[in-house]
């Protein structure tokens, strides 16, 4: 319910047209109630979660609400030097991507009763997961189903929104900073972003920290207490494939 | 802290001729409450004014009806008149100075955003606040703990901590709800300055909404107490549920009054009256005490917006047509209105083609100063604000000076809120 009240939101201050290959919510039946059904969702998972009667819970799913708020304002906000940082690109997807699993994970945990120790691991599980998710989504964006470049929906970088692909790519050729402050508006500026990058490792490299991700993922259910009981180890080996579908897929 | 040496600064100096008068006036105050009905001046604007201020009015007429007693024994009429307000005041300006602290964001400018209406000069009236924190003390939680050492600062307790806090949860809930209710409205202004969506664009003022709420949340989950959150929970569930009834009635219903009092409450007094019962369950009161709490402040947020109803059509006039009109011109049809709609029902051809046409709206004012629809309209929010006098009253008894001036303050807010003007 939080993920779709703050797509819903999303959308609303994207001006988005689509979303989930149907009409965005915005789109077919306007702003306010778009901002509304929200607000409605946020309600109704708020009322969900007193009924959990844990406070500790409901202290991490608010920290998310304003982590997620907290991202999104970060990417509608930054200088031109924040744009550019890669730490800051981190940051700001921790906020957006990561924020909501690796708490709700680490909930489940507390919800079970499990240490602090193993609450840390779904956090760590949660977080590097969708990390993860996030670079791999940042190339497809750039690649599409193919492998080649320009394939993709550029959508990001149409909007603005400079990903991990070109942010490494910026640091293998500081030039393209010039094309970056330009902007992409123009459509020239776009081709040009896209030329540095297939000549840079940007592509290559963001795998790699992904796939780096993923492992940290991994080695947090690897690291889980033993349990030899079926269902529990069939759970963890999913969670572990889950972090390689993350990485390989395609779309 | 301040709040002590100001509050025992009141109390010195007024309390003795206060106490005197007012226990004279307890045994008849059923009649003055009457009286006072009929005989309160007009509001003052220093309601709205922050600061350590008692309202010093003269009240001979209201209270020469209690008897010559007051003239014989005291050397000058009785001026002070409780001031609800000044009884907290302190108390709110540590809560203004806690929330702009616990708006405070990363990216400035969420920061700017969120803390927009939390600047100096525009905190609003901070009724809700005011009302918990004397509902605090009415309910026997001691402001501080009176130390032998009466020169040393004293801090609050620890549960008076946690109701200060609910007050300010129940704040950010309020401003989150007027921030996202401006983006739905289109609204220009709010509280006399340009609305946050107005200034910094709608994006902003959805994520300063989101923000506000999570900053609550995170407060409420601080108070450990499943039962706390689970109200609050619902009051926003309900803020919800009330907009959306105002956004997406059918044409029946909008001429319901029923649907229109269950709508109100949800926009308006479920905030209130949830945070009012929060507070008493805080405070460990039986469930009983915190009903009467939860009707308090039902009674009094609805009493409150039927009086703003009214006050749309009149301003500060006892004249139709001269207030600011919004609700009509928004095609909101308020209690006024449902009630002259009942004594002509041909006023609702009128509302059914809609208020777009200014001439509709004549024709309306037209019915309503025809009908009795203004004075219906007050004398049902004058039965709500004698219910939640009612409940005050029904408090278990408590003898603590503290109390029952809390407890007055209380009861005077119920007079107040359906005798303004503005």
């Amino acid at each position: 319910m939080i993920h779709v009240a703050s797509l819903l939101h999303d959308d609303v201050l994207d001006d988005a047209d689509t979303r989930r290959g149907i009409g965005s919510l915005n789109f077919m039946m306007g702003n306010k109630l778009a901002v509304l059904a929200g607000d409605f969702l946020l309600s109704r998972a708020c009322v969900a979660l007193a009924s959990l009667k844990n406070t500790e819970v409901v202290s991490l799913l608010a920290t998310v609400v304003e982590h997620l708020v907290t991202g999104e304002t970060m990417q509608m906000t930054t200088t031109s030097e924040q744009r550019c940082s890669m730490e800051y690109y981190m940051q700001k997807t921790y906020y957006k991507t990561a924020s909501l699993i690796s708490n709700s994970c680490k909930a489940i945990a507390l919800l079970a009763g499990q240490t602090a120790e193993v609450s840390m691991m779904a956090f760590e599980y949660g977080k590097n997961l969708g990390l993860a998710y996030q670079l791999i989504d940042d190339v497809l964006d750039f690649t599409g189903t193919s492998t080649s470049l320009g394939k993709g929906s550029l959508s990001d970088i149409r909007h603005g929104i400079i990903t991990a692909p070109i942010l490494y790519a910026l640091e293998e050729f500081p030039e393209l900073r010039v094309v970056v402050d330009q902007g992409f508006d123009n459509p020239a500026n776009v081709n040009r972003a896209l030329e540095y990058l297939r000549k840079s490792h940007g592509i290559q490299r963001t795998r790699d920290l992904a796939r780096k991700h993923a492992n940290l993922a991994s080695v947090a259910i690897d690291s889980l207490p033993q349990n030899d009981e079926e269902d529990v180890q069939r759970s963890r080996r999913a969670l572990a494939e889950l972090t390689q579908r993350v990485i390989t897929r395609t779309k | 802290m301040l709040f002590t040496r100001g509050l025992s600064r009141i109390s010195r100096t007024g309390y003795s001729r206060r106490q005197w008068a007012f226990s004279s006036l307890r045994n008849n105050e059923h009649q003055l409450m009457q009286h006072y009905n009929h005989s309160l001046p007009p509001l003052h604007s220093s309601e709205k004014v922050w600061g350590f201020r008692v309202i010093h009015s003269l009240v001979s007429n209201a209270l020469s009806g209690v008897g010559q007693q007051v003239h014989d024994q005291s050397s000058s009429v009785i001026e002070e008149r409780l001031d609800p307000f000044s009884l907290v005041a302190d108390e709110l300006s540590i809560l203004a100075n806690n929330l702009r602290s616990m708006v405070v964001a990363k990216v400035p400018k969420l920061a700017t955003a969120a803390e927009y209406f939390f600047k100096m000069g525009v905190e609003g009236k901070r009724f809700r606040p005011a009302v918990l924190l004397l509902m605090a003390t009415a309910l026997d939680v001691p402001m501080c703990i009176h130390p032998p050492d009466a020169t040393v600062d004293t801090l609050p307790t620890e549960l008076r901590s946690r109701q200060q806090c609910m007050a300010e949860i129940t704040e950010m809930i309020h401003v989150a709800s007027l921030c996202h209710d401006d983006v739905l409205d289109d609204a220009d202004t709010r509280r006399g300055i340009g609305s946050l969506n107005f200034v910094m664009g709608n994006k902003i003022a959805v994520l300063a909404g989101d923000f506000l709420l999570s900053r609550a949340c995170l407060a409420l989950a601080s108070l450990k107490n499943t039962e706390v959150v689970t109200l609050m929970a619902t009051a926003l569930k309900h803020l919800v549920n009330g907009e959306t009834m105002q956004m997406t009635t059918a044409t029946d219903q909008r001429y319901s009054m029923e649907y229109y009092m269950q709508k109100t409450y949800y926009k308006t007094a479920s905030l209130i009256s949830n945070s009012c019962k929060a507070i008493a369950i805080l405070a460990g009161q039986t469930a009983e005490v915190s009903i009467l709490a939860y009707e308090y402040g039902k009674n009094l947020g609805l009493a409150y917006q039927l009086i703003d109803d009214v006050l749309d059509f009149t301003g500060t006039s006892t004249l139709l047509g001269k207030g600011s009109l919004s609700d009509i011109h928004h095609g909101i049809i308020t209690a006024p209105i449902l009630f002259a709609m009942e004594e002509f029902p041909e006023l609702r051809a009128i509302v059914d083609r809609g208020f777009d046409n200014p001439a509709n709206v004549d024709i309306a004012l037209e019915y309503l100063g025809k009908s009795r629809g203004i004075q219906r309209t007050r004398e049902l929010a004058t039965k709500h604000a004698n219910l939640a006098s009612a409940a005050i009253y029904s408090l278990p008894k408590n003898d603590n000076n503290d109390v029952q001036e809390s407890r007055r303050a209380l009861v005077e807010l119920t007079q107040r809120v359906i005798t303004r003007t503005k």
